[in-house]
C-alpha cells in the first residue's frame, strides 16, 4: 500500500510495538538502536510480561530480572524509545507507512511524579487480589506492581477509588503524583509500522474439569508454580500446600494438561514440559527427601535443551510416569489423588500427592481483546501471522506468533524489528 | 498382569491393522490414537479388561490378529463412553469395540458359551422380537443359553430378588410389553439385514 495515502502527512517513520514482554521490549530496544523512533506499548502497569512472573529460566536457572534489568536500562539510555503502560490498542487503520492507531489509556491515579517512596500504600488498609501473584496472595489497594517495577512507579487500584480512598491516598502523598480523578484517555498515534508482540495468557484450568482445580487448593497450575517458588512470590519462595502450608514432599506434574488436545488446546505448547522439568528442580533444590513424579505422554525438551532433560532425568527421585492421568478427585485424607493408566505396564493407579501442578499450555492473548484485522491473520489456533508479501507494515513476534520459549521469542523479536525497519524506510 | 507382547518367532498379520480401518466401523481414527491412555485410566471397568482400549489399539497396530480378537475387552465394555469425551485425540473409542465385538463373534471367535455375547444375542432377540426388552424373557433366555445346569442354578439364585422387583412393581406378570407396529419393525430389520450382506 502507498505511503501517505489517506492524506495524513508524509509517512512516518515511527514504529508501534504493541506488548512489553520480552518480545516487545527486544523489538523495541533493537529497532531504535537502529535509529529508527519507537513508541513501546503495555497494557499492564509495568514492562516484562510474563517473563517477570517467572521464578528462573530453563535451562541453565538463572533469574528473570537480568534479562530484563540489561533491557531496562537500553530503554532507559535511548531517548527515542517512548514508552507507554496501561495503554491498550483499540483500532488500526491506513497502511504501511501512516498508520492510524487507536489507544485506550486506563486510569493509573499515579503520575511520573512518583518516586516509589510508598507513603500511600501506608495510608491505606485496604487489600486487594496481587494479580503479580496469579491472586494468590493480597496486596495494598495503592502498590508497586512488584520489586523490579518499570516503570518503578506505583499503581491505584480502580476498586480503591470506587471505595471513596482516592482523596485519603492523595493526601498522603508529598510529590503530587496521586490523582484520584484520572479517568484515563483516548488518542490517536501515527506510526510507519507495528510489530505485534501480546504475548499469551494461560490456559484457563477450570476447562479441564476432570482435573479438579476447582475442588482443591493443592492442584495449581504451572504458572501459580513459578509464583510458588519465587522470593517474591506468596510464600516467600518455600514450596507449601496452599491447604495447609506445609512443605509439598510428594509433587506431581501433569504435561499437556489442556495442549494436544482437540478439546481443549489442539497444538503442543512446546515450553510446558521444560516448564515442568524445571519445576521438578524447584522442589528437588528445596526438599532433599521430596519425590516429584512427571505424568506425560512423551515428553517434548525441545533441540539443545534435551541436555536440560537429562540433567533432571539423572535424579532417581524424579520418576517419570508414561501416562495422561484420566482424573485427579479428592481422596479422603483431602489429599489431590491421580487416577489413570500406566502405559509402560498396564497398571491401573490411584496414587495421593501433597501439590499436583498442571502444566498448562500458552494461548495466544490476542483471543480475548481486540486484534488486528489486517496485514496479520490469525492461524487456526488463534497466532498471529503477517501476510506474506503484502507489503503491509504488520509483524509479530513472541508468543503472539507462536508457542515460543524465551530466546526464540527474542530471535522472532529481532527479526520483526528488521522487517518492521525496513518497511518504513522502503514506505 | 502379563499379557502378550509381540515376541520373536511369531506370526504377525500386518494386513491386520488395514483390516480394521477399512472394515471395523471408526477404524479410519485408529491411526490418530498416540497411546496416552487417558481411555484406559478412566474406564470404570478397565480392571476387568484384559487389556483395555489403548493397549488393545496398540495390539492391532502390531498386527496381533488373533489375541485382539479373542480379547475380552471389546466384551467388557459397558459402552459408557467415558473414554470417548475424554480422548484428546478424537477415536471413537466405543465404537470401535463394539464393532470389534460384533466381527469377533461373526468370524467364531467368541464361541460356546460367552457370558457378554449371550447376554447380548438375548437382549438383541427381545428387541428384535417384541421391539422391547423383557427383563424376564432377556435375563432367562440368557440364564439358559449357558446351558440347562447353569440356567436352573442362575434362576434359582435370582428368584428372591426377582419376587422382590414383582411385589414393588418393578417387574410385571403377564404378557411381555410389546410395540404395537412389529410387522414395521420386522419389515425394517430385514431391510437392514439385506444391506449388509450387500457389503
Ligand atoms: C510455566 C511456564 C514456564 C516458562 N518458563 C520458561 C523458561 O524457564 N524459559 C523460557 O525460555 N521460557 C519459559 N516460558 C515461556 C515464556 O514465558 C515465553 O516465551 C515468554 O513469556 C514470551 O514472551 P512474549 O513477550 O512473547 O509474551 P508475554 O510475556 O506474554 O508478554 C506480552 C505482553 O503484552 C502485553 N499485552 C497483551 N495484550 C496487549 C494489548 N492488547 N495491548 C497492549 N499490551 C498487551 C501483556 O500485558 C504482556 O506484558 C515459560 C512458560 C510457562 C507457561
Ligand atoms: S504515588 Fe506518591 S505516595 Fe505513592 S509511591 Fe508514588 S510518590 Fe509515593
Ligand atoms: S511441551 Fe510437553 S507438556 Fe507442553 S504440550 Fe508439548 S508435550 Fe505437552
Ligand atoms: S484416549 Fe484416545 S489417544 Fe489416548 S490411548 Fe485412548 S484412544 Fe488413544
Ligand atoms: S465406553 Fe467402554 S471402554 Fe469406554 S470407558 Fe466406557 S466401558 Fe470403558
Amino acid at each position: 500500500m502507498a505511503a501517505g495515502q489517506n492524506g495524513a502527512g508524509p509517512a512516518s517513520q515511527t514504529i508501534l510495538v504493541v506488548g512489553g514482554g520480552i518480545a516487545g521490549v527486544t523489538a523495541a530496544v533493537e529497532a531504535a538502536e537502529a535509529g529508527q523512533d519507537v513508541i513501546l506499548i503495555e497494557r499492564d502497569a509495568a514492562l516484562g510480561g510474563r517473563v517477570t512472573k517467572l521464578n528462573r529460566y530453563f535451562p541453565k536457572l538463572c533469574h528473570p530480572t537480568c534479562g530484563l534489568e540489561i533491557n531496562y536500562q537500553r530503554i532507559r539510555k535511548n531517548p527515542r524509545i517512548r514508552v507507554m503502560t496501561m495503554c491498550e490498542v483499540q483500532g488500526i487503520s491506513g497502511g504501511r507507512g501512516d498508520y492510524k492507531v487507536s489507544v485506550q489509556r486506563h486510569p493509573r491515579f499515579v503520575n511520573e511524579r512518583c518516586t516509589a517512596c510508598g507513603a500511600c500504600a501506608n495510608a491505606t488498609e485496604m487489600m486487594v487480589d496481587n494479580p503479580f501473584n496469579y491472586g494468590l496472595d493480597k496486596v495494598k489497594a495503592a502498590y508497586l506492581p512488584h520489586e523490579h517495577a518499570f516503570p518503578m512507579r506505583y499503581v491505584v487500584a480502580p476498586e480503591a477509588i470506587a471505595a471513596g480512598e482516592g482523596e485519603k491516598l492523595k493526601a498522603a502523598c508529598a510529590y503530587g503524583a496521586l490523582d484520584p480523578d484520572d479517568k484515563g484517555e483516548t488518542f490517536d498515534l501515527h506510526v510507519g509500522a507495528v510489530v505485534w508482540a501480546t504475548g499469551w495468557q494461560p490456559y484457563d484450568p477450570k476447562k479441564l474439569d476432570v482435573y479438579s482445580y476447582v475442588h482443591s487448593r493443592d492442584i495449581i497450575t504451572n504458572v501459580e508454580m513459578e509464583r510458588l517458588a519465587a522470593h517474591d512470590g506468596p510464600t516467600h519462595g518455600k514450596i507449601l500446600r496452599p491447604s495447609n502450608g506445609e512443605p509439598a514432599k510428594k509433587v506431581a506434574l501433569i504435561q499437556c494438561a489442556g495442549s494436544r488436545d482437540l478439546n481443549h488446546l489442539p497444538y503442543c505448547s512446546r515450553i510446558c514440559c521444560l516448564g515442568s522439568l524445571k519445576h521438578a528442580a524447584y522442589v528437588r533444590e528445596q526438599y532433599p527427601d521430596a519425590e516429584v513424579h512427571i505424568y506425560y505422554i512423551d515428553i517434548r525438551a525441545h533441540d539443545k535443551l534435551e541436555a536440560f532433560y537429562d540433567r533432571v532425568r539423572a535424579d532417581p527421585q524424579v520418576k517419570f510416569v508414561k501416562s495422561k492421568p484420566a482424573h485427579i478427585r479428592v481422596g479422603e485424607d483431602g489429599r489431590p489423588m491421580l487416577h489413570g493408566e500406566r502405559t509402560i505396564d498396564r497398571e491401573i493407579y490411584a496414587e495421593p500427592y501433597d501439590l499436583v501442578v498442571l502444566a498448562t499450555g500458552m494461548q495466544p492473548s490476542a483471543v480475548a481483546g481486540y486484534r488486528p484485522t489486517m496485514g496479520l491473520v490469525a492461524d487456526e489456533y488463534g497466532f498471529l501471522v503477517p501476510v506474506e508479501g503484502d507489503g503491509e507494515g504488520m509483524f509479530s513476534a513472541g508468543v503472539a506468533s507462536g508457542p515460543l520459549d524465551v530466546s526464540m521469542s527474542v530471535q522472532s523479536a529481532t527479526a520483526a524489528a528488521l522487517k518492521a525497519i525496513q518497511a518504513v524506510r522502503n514506505a | 498382569m502379563t499379557t502378550p507382547a509381540p515376541a520373536a518367532g511369531k506370526t504377525y498379520d500386518l494386513s491386520f491393522a488395514r483390516w480394521v480401518r477399512d472394515n471395523i466401523n471408526g477404524g479410519d481414527k485408529l491411526n490418530l490414537c498416540m497411546q496416552c491412555g487417558a481411555c484406559s485410566g478412566s474406564c470404570p471397568i478397565g480392571v476387568q479388561m484384559d487389556y483395555g482400549p489403548r493397549k488393545l489399539f496398540m495390539m492391532i497396530r502390531a498386527g496381533m490378529k488373533e489375541e485382539v480378537l479373542s480379547a475380552n475387552t471389546q466384551w467388557n465394555c459397558t459402552s459408557c463412553y467415558r473414554c470417548v469425551v475424554r480422548c484428546p485425540r478424537g477415536v471413537p473409542v466405543t465404537y470401535i469395540l463394539q464393532d470389534l465385538a460384533a466381527k469377533s463373534a461373526e468370524f467364531g471367535y467368541a464361541k460356546g458359551p460367552h457370558e457378554n455375547k449371550n447376554f447380548a444375542q438375548s437382549f438383541w432377540w427381545s428387541a428384535a422380537t417384541f421391539g422391547r426388552t423383557d427383563e424376564r424373557l432377556v435375563t432367562m433366555r440368557y440364564f439358559f443359553s449357558l446351558g440347562l445346569g447353569e440356567g436352573f442354578k442362575r434362576a434359582m439364585a435370582n428368584l428372591k430378588v426377582a419376587l422382590g422387583m414383582v411385589k414393588t412393581g418393578r417387574m410385571h406378570i403377564g404378557l411381555p410389553h410389546m410395540t404395537k407396529g412389529r410387522k414395521g419393525l420386522k419389515a425394517i430389520l430385514a431391510k437392514a439385514r439385506e444391506i449388509e450382506a450387500r457389503h
